[in-house]
């Protein structure tokens, strides 16, 4: 982008040319991808105590997105992602060639990806928090709301409904994989660096959120976090 | 018919008959009787209950003011479940019992084998869990706020030493409960 005198335009507070994910959207990938490996070790080697502290790091990850989803940068934001079947259909219908258009942001059918992983991160989360120990040792924090019977059948559904979380987590990845190897798009380093890679698309803004909104979230979002893990114990 | 064949009939019906008695009774001792799978339920139930009353008494422990008309009868009834348990594990209540169709699907016990293998070192964890929901009981009778909350994480940790070992890790997949 330049102006007519061939000078790089003044950048908009807050724009930022060649980018397409701001510092937060990053950091909260990585965190949760960080958090639900801690969740998914501790749980399979019998952590509990470790497994619950996990499971709190990745339900304060993911409300933060879901905040970030509605009022963070302009590529985080749902509503500038998330698209109907006919915009879906119409990316789909080109994905079979190698060289279809880089979208900037996640294409139409990473938009259902998102949503899907976030949904189900959530439920597997939300199961948890009621989830009744056998032993009683580690129940999650709200089990107190519901009876033994029944936090122990949602025990056992956090860990069916998890298998399907690992599922879309492995199409997830092997969806990067295939950008990679048969579309030559690499995923990962606009992810890790925040840019695009190579010379297309270096004109394409993205419009970053101030840092207070982030700041604002965060408290919102821990005190949101402390209050469940009390249990609302007062 | 001649009598030679009559008294070769007579030989292979009374062959038959005790074949197909021996056969019967095979059966019947290879199959577990329905008392079995009865008594497989019965513990089932009984140890959700201990696991119930033990929750109500967890669930009033959080709170800053427990309620102790509640914590009372639940440790005390966690403490009558426990001082009959190690007579829910009679031999033939294991594995070999078969299975039966739940509310959840197809059910079965996780009761290992390895109980009737090693019932000194069961027995022994067992007794733990006794003396243990004993001093429970008695915390919650004192209402020592402080103390029970500390004898709670001792009955978990015994309840969670026989069941590392002796209950099949196949439970946390299925879903039984």
């Amino acid at each position: 982008m330049t102006s007519p005198d061939g000078k790089p335009a003044a950048r908009a507070h807050g724009v930022r040319l060649g980018h397409v994910w701001d510092a937060p959207t990053r950091v909260m990938h990585w965190l949760l991808a960080i958090f639900i490996a801690l969740c998914w070790w501790t749980g399979m080697h019998d952590e509990l105590d470790y497994h619950l502290y996990s499971g709190y790091a990745v339900l304060w990850v993911v409300l933060m997105r879901l905040y970030w989803g509605v009022i963070g940068s302009s590529t985080a934001r749902f509503v500038n992602f998330v698209r109907g079947p006919r915009a879906i259909m119409s990316y789909a219908s080109k994905l079979h060639k190698r060289s279809s258009p880089h979208v900037h942001g996640h294409n139409p059918l990473g938009a259902i990806s998102v949503l899907l992983l976030l949904g189900f991160v959530i439920a597997v989360v939300a199961l948890g928090l009621f989830a009744v120990d056998v032993d009683g040792l580690d129940s999650g924090p709200l089990s107190g709301f519901v009876s033994f019977n029944t936090g122990r059948h949602l025990a056992h559904l956090h860990y069916q409904v998890w298998n399907y979380l690992l599922a879309l987590i492995c199409l997830h990845v092997l969806a990067v994989l295939f950008y990679y190897f048969y579309k030559r798009q690499d995923l990962v380093f606009p992810m890790i660096t925040g840019k695009h890679r190579g010379e297309a698309m270096v004109d394409v803004e993205l419009h970053v959120a101030p840092v207070w909104r982030l700041a604002a979230g965060a408290v919102i979002v821990s005190v949101i976090v402390w209050l469940i893990t009390t249990g609302f114990n007062f | 018919m001649s009598p030679v064949d009559r008294s070769k009939l007579r030989l292979f019906a009374v062959v038959a008959f005790i074949s197909s008695l021996v056969v019967l009774a095979g059966i019947a001792i290879v199959q577990a009787s329905p008392a079995d799978i009865a008594a497989i339920k019965s513990r089932q139930d009984k140890l959700r209950d201990m696991g119930s009353n033990l929750k109500s008494v967890e669930d009033e422990i959080k709170k800053r003011n427990p309620a102790w008309d509640v914590i009372e009868p639940s440790a005390d009834a966690v403490q009558s479940r426990a001082s009959f348990l190690l007579t829910w594990f009679p031999k033939g209540t294991g594995p070999e019992a078969g299975g039966w169709t739940g509310v959840n699907g197809p059910s079965r016990t996780y009761a290992l084998p390895l109980i009737w293998q090693k019932q000194d070192d069961f027995t022994k964890l067992g007794k733990a869990i006794q003396a243990e929901t004993v001093k429970l009981n008695q915390l919650a009778k004192a209402k020592d706020l402080a103390g029970l909350r500390t004898q709670y994480e001792v009955v978990g940790k015994a309840c969670k030493s026989c069941h590392d070992t002796y209950r099949s890790p196949d439970y946390e997949k299925d879903n039984p409960d």
